[in-house]
């Protein structure tokens, strides 16, 4: 009975089985299959395929594959160009002309009134805004330290016998002292009172005068001594500034002092270190400070280190703090709020 | 996990990858916010693709507990014992034991049979019981009698057989690797997210490309131009996106599953929105699959029953002495039987002994009379001749229940011709009257107008036997027919028919206007076919044939123009000869078609025609018969309760309760998620530029960077994921049932439109309202606008220490960088304030908002609440945490951006104002997505 189900008629189904009741001649109704393939088919039993029948049909419909690819990508290519430009309809990216300049019109209108509104929107914003005044200053606060000079970076690594090695400190400084030329100080700032603030009550807009802070005030690390800031003797000068903020007042009573000390290692390592102006600290009369654009002549107190007696030949980390009521020196995340850290290394 | 939007994801995250591996050869210090930024995005893939598995697996589960209903078990004599083993135990030549009622457990050849008959309608689809015998009838397989087919069942009788095939080599299995060998093609939502995924790759490489050139241009290093080109491209990437619209479908695919559509693969969720043809198998589908008694004719008189599923209303008259005659005969003129033990169910779904005509007017009867077993138990059967093909009649001798009657009544039954010979005479208002020219003519009037309703006609007449010739210790011979056989009293005609399902024409006339053309395909007769598509609708009553057209003006069929005619009926055979550009214009030019006899293969060119006219084709089936068209069908729908297991995982979809009326529910449900995924989409590309604009501006005009990638991984995987699935939730702007489905290659998902007025003017809007509150906040800490100009590589300089800002207030280099983060916070808060106007102006495309209703769905209330409370905590929670880069922001900066997002709501609503005023105008074309 298996070989009845393998017969002649038998594979024919699922194909079109159920015309047979019909008509009997039917062949399979496989539409892809051409008359011939039919009648092989029929022929065809069920449980053995005719391989080599198939395998040639797949590689005729894999070469009409591999025509229509070709031109496939041609009409491709073809309807890529037809949109970027189509000569018949006079389109470019599928839009007329007029189409493009009712576009370019509704976008100049739509943006220029776009522009209209964030201009509005800065003015407000600056009419809100004072400009002498910053409106919130606890993202400065407390102040930050730098020293001077400074290139790049926090090591300063010279050679006292090779004047190349220190020549850019020197010329950095000089620099950075041109504003404080005491011909300078005295001709643009006054002489106030030390040991107080330097209030200057009166109109936000008005004008307001500087302390003076003369070079000379640094004495040996002025540079007008030692041109060359002890950097050619091994005892390098290094300025040390308080950031500017707009109304900081360091607490009354004893001003914000220096005082530096090897960060890790010996103690012992940096031995003496002078400081100018011998106190240490930054006047009180330098506060508050009132702004850039009244308090033009503003020079920021200074207070300089001489390293008179450091270790040579071995880097010496150093850490100096502001000290003083009201200064912190010691945010995890921040090593530059009431702090500075920087290695000397002197080679001799 | 990969195809679509996941390769943009992967292909994203091996940029970030590339980026972090230049920068550190550059520099070993570099952030590792490009390799986060990778990791996420890999993660989403992972995570999405995990929770679409999840999903989907979930469907097929149940799918699953389907075939697990009935583990099937075969009675096999092996070592000369019966035994009852698993069907799938069986091997060729095994010898298995059928009766009645069970199902086929294999193919198998029969070696012997008593009254066997078995419904095939698993593999053909119809239901007609077909016997069978252990005699050799026909060299087709399929068509002689010997052989018995895996899976169908046998309907009473018993038989013996031998099993030729198992498994898959069976003729049904065949038929399931026909369906297997069929390609699925991508879903339609699955081509459009191509789509889209190429409009946003394309926009993302040319911006990226066009930033490049600038930055060459402007001597920034190769290597750095190539990190920010990179940068841009990943900027492009929705990350969000993937999650938000598998979200989206698999809330629909719940929603349509609470309604008994369940879709088994997520995309196909929409697939129905989308249909622009359904194919839709007849039996089992349009109708109940059971015959059922439509019409009588008795007293000269046409009478319509109730088909409905319950049969609860029969109105025809029932007063008529020929009436109580004609119930009497349907009564006791069967041998069908209710199976015992089933008291307490419905009389139309208790199961019965019997083939589909018998079981029809026994719950016919049972529902008008009553206690059928205890009117035949009155009327005890003395004799009977069961139905053969020969006879085409069935005739049973009974003593009366009236005790005083002693007569014998015989009743028969047969083909309406066969029994009208038998008669004399014929009853009218219950008299007995000469059966003369004019009562054989309205006979035959009444047979043709119920044969040509494609019913199934029966003619039913009696005689009283005398009692002096027929005494009651008579002894009936139904071999030698003792008895007469003629001059039969006629009594009435019954029709049956497989009637529609109750709620099949009000889904035909809802698919109607909703412009989906419904075609029917079927194994069956055409003139039923014809007769059931006109009862539903599929053919509607006005509409003409080219046929009918003939038949109306009397002339050839030939001389009809074709175009004339709106409905088409095309058998198998027609269908054979036709050439796909026949078949073509046939399916192009007829709105209303049928095609009848058909095989599974024919189905399956009848699918590909339908979809070379560019349609979106839907294909309902039940048997196995169907499953290669269900599969090549871009959604294949199978019924769940009636659908063969073929035919199930074949389809992308099962009605749970076999009701064609939730395929309205679908093409809905598909709509709706449809125009819902492009408000989503709309509103996820819309902050993309606001996320971009940040770093192209960082890179051209040198202000610290305004946003980073993590606060964009926040907003893009935080804040906007809840609205963005809210909106899965918005309800229809107008009658979606009322507008013609999309076209496949025109209504895009992600069109042009869309994708401008998402980029460039809300976009554009919304990174204008950010960058004001990133000025604020940078103006009122110390940094003008004018100040921030080209302060970037200076700002970036972790030995700067002492960056004057302009107010001459120096600044350390952390300070700046928790500047620079309270920037991102103030950022991200102004993108998520202007977010919260882009969620309700997304909430309708045509409509304002306030015919759509601000409150009607609340979901957009919890995504808007979700926003808020994250950005609080990200804020304030979390702010205190280096790593996130949140800041505590000042509360006033919360309200910059309000104004702006008041704003962006007003423009909207004038867009769809004059989108409203002008329909069809430049600007319709151009600003409605």
């Amino acid at each position: 009975m298996r070989r009845q189900l393998r017969s002649r008629r038998a594979p024919a189904f699922p194909y079109g089985y159920r015309y047979r009741l019909d008509d009997q001649d039917e062949v399979n109704q496989n539409y892809l299959a051409d008359e011939e393939e039919e009648a092989e088919e029929e022929a065809r039993v069920m449980v053995v395929p005719d391989l080599e029948e198939e395998e040639e049909e797949k590689r005729e419909e894999e070469e009409s594959q591999a025509q229509e690819t070709g031109s496939a990508w041609w009409r491709k290519w073809q309807i890529v160009n037809e949109y970027l430009w189509d000569p018949e309809k006079r389109m470019s990216l599928a839009r007329t002309g007029q189409s493009w300049s009712l576009i370019l019109v509704i976008y100049f209108f739509f943006y220029a009134s776009l522009a209209a509104v964030i201009t509005l929107c800065m003015y407000t914003l600056f009419l809100t805004i004072s400009p002498y005044m910053p409106t919130f200053t606890e993202k400065v606060k407390p102040p930050g330290v730098m020293i001077r000079p400074f290139a790049h970076s926090l090591n300063f690594n010279f050679n006292v016998s090779e004047p190349d090695t220190w020549q850019h400190y020197v010329i950095s400084l000089n620099g950075f002292l041109q504003g404080y030329n005491d011909s300078l100080q005295e001709e643009m700032n006054v002489d106030c009172p030390p040991g107080q603030y330097f209030i200057q009550d009166g109109d936000e807009d008005e004008d307001k005068k500087a302390c003076q802070f003369k070079r000379s005030f640094l004495k040996n690390c002025s540079g007008l001594e030692d041109p060359t800031f002890g950097y050619s003797t091994g005892q390098p000068c290094i300025l040390l500034k308080m950031n500017r903020i707009v109304g900081f007042r360091p607490e009354p009573g004893d001003p914000v002092k220096v005082s530096c000390k090897v960060q890790r290692g010996d103690e012992n390592d940096i031995r003496s270190i002078n400081y100018y102006p011998e106190s240490a600290s930054f006047d009180l009369r330098y506060y508050p400070y009132y702004g850039k654009l009244t308090h033009v002549n503003y020079t920021s107190p200074l207070v300089a280190m001489h390293f008179t007696d450091v270790v040579k030949n071995q880097a010496v980390p150093v850490q100096c703090q502001l000290k003083g009521k009201g200064i912190i020196n010691d945010v995890i995340n921040d090593r530059f709020v009431g702090r500075v850290i920087f290695t000397l290394n002197i080679e001799t | 996990m990969v195809g679509g939007f996941s390769i943009l994801l992967w292909i994203g995250a091996v940029l970030c990858w590339i980026a972090y591996g230049i920068q550190y050869s550059n520099d070993k210090s570099s952030s590792l916010d490009s390799v986060y930024l990778g990791s996420v995005l890999a993660l989403v893939v992972v995570l999405t693709g995990v929770f679409a598995y999840y999903q989907e697996a979930k469907s097929t589960n149940i799918m699953a507990s389907f075939r697990q209903m009935i583990p099937q078990q075969a009675l096999v004599i092996r070592d000369s014992e019966k035994k009852t083993v698993p069907a799938d135990q069986l091997v060729v030549g095994d010898i298995v034991e059928i009766k009645a009622g069970d199902q086929i457990p294999a193919d198998i050849r029969l070696l012997s049979a008593q009254g066997c008959k078995v419904d095939n309608s698993s593999l053909t689809g119809e239901s007609e019981p077909q016997p069978r015998s252990c005699e050799f009838t026909h060299d087709n397989a399929l068509e002689t009698k010997n052989i018995s087919f895996f899976s169908t069942t046998c309907l009473e009788g018993t038989a013996t057989g031998m099993v030729i095939n198992t498994g898959d080599r069976t003729v049904i299995g065949q038929i399931a690797s026909l369906a297997s060998g069929v390609q699925n093609s991508k879903t339609p939502i699955g081509i459009e997210i191509e789509h889209f995924v190429h409009i946003v790759a394309g926009v993302a490489v040319s911006i990226g490309i066009l930033f490049f050139i600038i930055t060459v241009s402007m001597k920034y290093y190769v290597l750095d131009s190539i990190i920010f080109l990179i940068g841009i491209i990943v900027a492009n990437v929705p990350e969000g996106l993937l999650a938000t619209v598998t979200v989206a479908l698999s809330l629909t695919a719940k929603r349509m599953a609470k309604k008994n559509c369940l879709v088994k693969g997520l995309e196909a969720v929409e697939t129905l929105g989308s249909t622009s043809i359904i194919c839709s198998d007849k039996t089992g589908t349009l109708t109940q699959n059971r015959m059922t008694v439509a019409h009588l004719w008795f007293d000269n008189q046409v009478f319509v029953a109730d088909t409905s599923e319950d049969h609860s209303n029969q109105v025809f008259d029932q007063s008529s002495a020929t009436w109580a005659s004609l119930s009497k005969i349907i009564t006791l003129c069967n041998r069908a039987e209710f199976r015992p033990g089933q008291e307490s169910v419905p009389i139309m779904k208790k199961a019965v002994v019997g083939d589909a005509s018998e079981t029809a007017l026994l719950k016919f009867s049972e529902v008008i009379l009553g206690n059928v077993m205890e009117i035949r138990k009155r009327n005890r059967k003395v004799a009977e001749i069961p139905f053969n093909s020969t006879n085409k009649f069935q005739l049973s001798i009974h003593e009366t229940d009236d005790p005083s009657d002693k007569r014998f009544l015989v009743v028969m039954k047969g083909a309406p011709e066969r029994v009208l010979e038998k008669c004399s005479t014929i009853m009218v208002n219950g008299q007995e009257q000469p059966l003369d020219r004019s009562t054989a003519k309205a006979f035959h009037t009444a047979y043709m107008e119920l044969g040509g309703l494609g019913e199934r006609v029966l003619g039913f007449c009696h005689l009283y036997l005398p009692a002096d010739e027929f005494p009651a210790t008579y002894s009936f011979d139904v071999d030698t027919m003792n008895f007469p056989t003629s001059n039969f009293c006629f009594v009435g005609l019954l029709s049956m028919i497989d009637p529609p399902r109750s709620t099949v024409p009000d889904a035909v006339t809802k698919c109607r206007s909703a412009g989906i053309k419904i075609i029917m395909v079927t194994g069956d007769h055409p003139i039923t076919a014809k007769a059931i598509a006109k009862s539903v609708g599929i053919i509607s009553a006005n509409s003409e044939t080219v046929e009918d057209i003939a038949k109306r003006l009397n002339v050839a069929v030939a001389q009809v123009n074709k175009r004339d005619a709106t409905a088409a009926v095309v058998t198998g055979m027609e269908l054979k000869d036709m050439s796909p550009a026949q078949l073509d214009e046939i399916l192009a030019n007829h709105s209303e078609i049928v095609f009848a006899r058909t095989s599974p293969q024919q189905k399956l060119i009848i699918v590909e025609g339908c979809q070379r006219q560019d349609a979106i084709v839907a294909v309902t089936g039940d048997g196995v018969n169907d499953s290669p068209a269900l599969k090549k069908a871009d959604i294949g729908i199978a019924m769940g309760i009636t659908g063969s297991d073929a035919a199930k995982s074949a389809a992308d979809m099962v009605l749970l309760d076999d009701n064609f009326a939730s395929i309205v529910t679908g093409v809905e449900e598909g709509r709706l998620i449809f125009d819902n995924l492009k408000k989503t989409i709309a509103y996820t590309l819309t902050k993309n530029i606001a996320e971009l604009c940040p770093f192209l501006i960082y890179i051209i005009a040198g202000l610290p960077l305004p946003i980073g990638t993590i606060t964009i991984l926040f907003i893009d995987l935080g804040t906007d994921i809840i609205p963005s699935i809210a909106l899965a939730y918005e309800k229809a702007e107008s009658d979606i049932m009322n507008r013609k489905p999309r076209h496949k290659r025109k209504d895009r998902l992600v069109n042009e439109p869309l994708a401008v007025y998402s980029y460039l003017h809300i976009g554009l809007m919304q990174a204008l309202g950010a960058f004001v509150v990133y000025f604020t906040v940078y103006a009122q800490e110390g940094f003008r606008p004018s100040t921030l100009l080209n302060l970037r590589v200076e700002w970036e300089k972790g030995y700067v220490n002492d960056l004057e800002d302009s107010y001459g207030q120096e600044w350390t280099s952390y300070q700046r960088k928790y500047l620079e983060w309270t920037g991102y916070t103030a950022f991200f808060v102004g993108i998520m304030i202007q977010q919260i106007a882009d969620l309700i102006i997304r909430k309708t495309r045509r409509n304002s908002i306030f015919q759509q209703g601000l409150f009607r769905n609340k979901v957009i209330w919890v995504g808007i609440a979700s926003q808020v409370i994250i950005a609080l905590i990200l804020s304030y929670g979390l702010g205190s945490i280096v790593a996130l880069n949140f800041t505590m922001l000042r509360p006033q900066y919360w309200f910059v951006a309000v104004p702006h997002a008041v704003l962006i709501w007003v423009y909207d609503e004038m867009r769809k104002l004059a989108i409203r005023l002008y329909p069809g105008s430049w600007w319709d074309k151009n600003m409605y997505y």
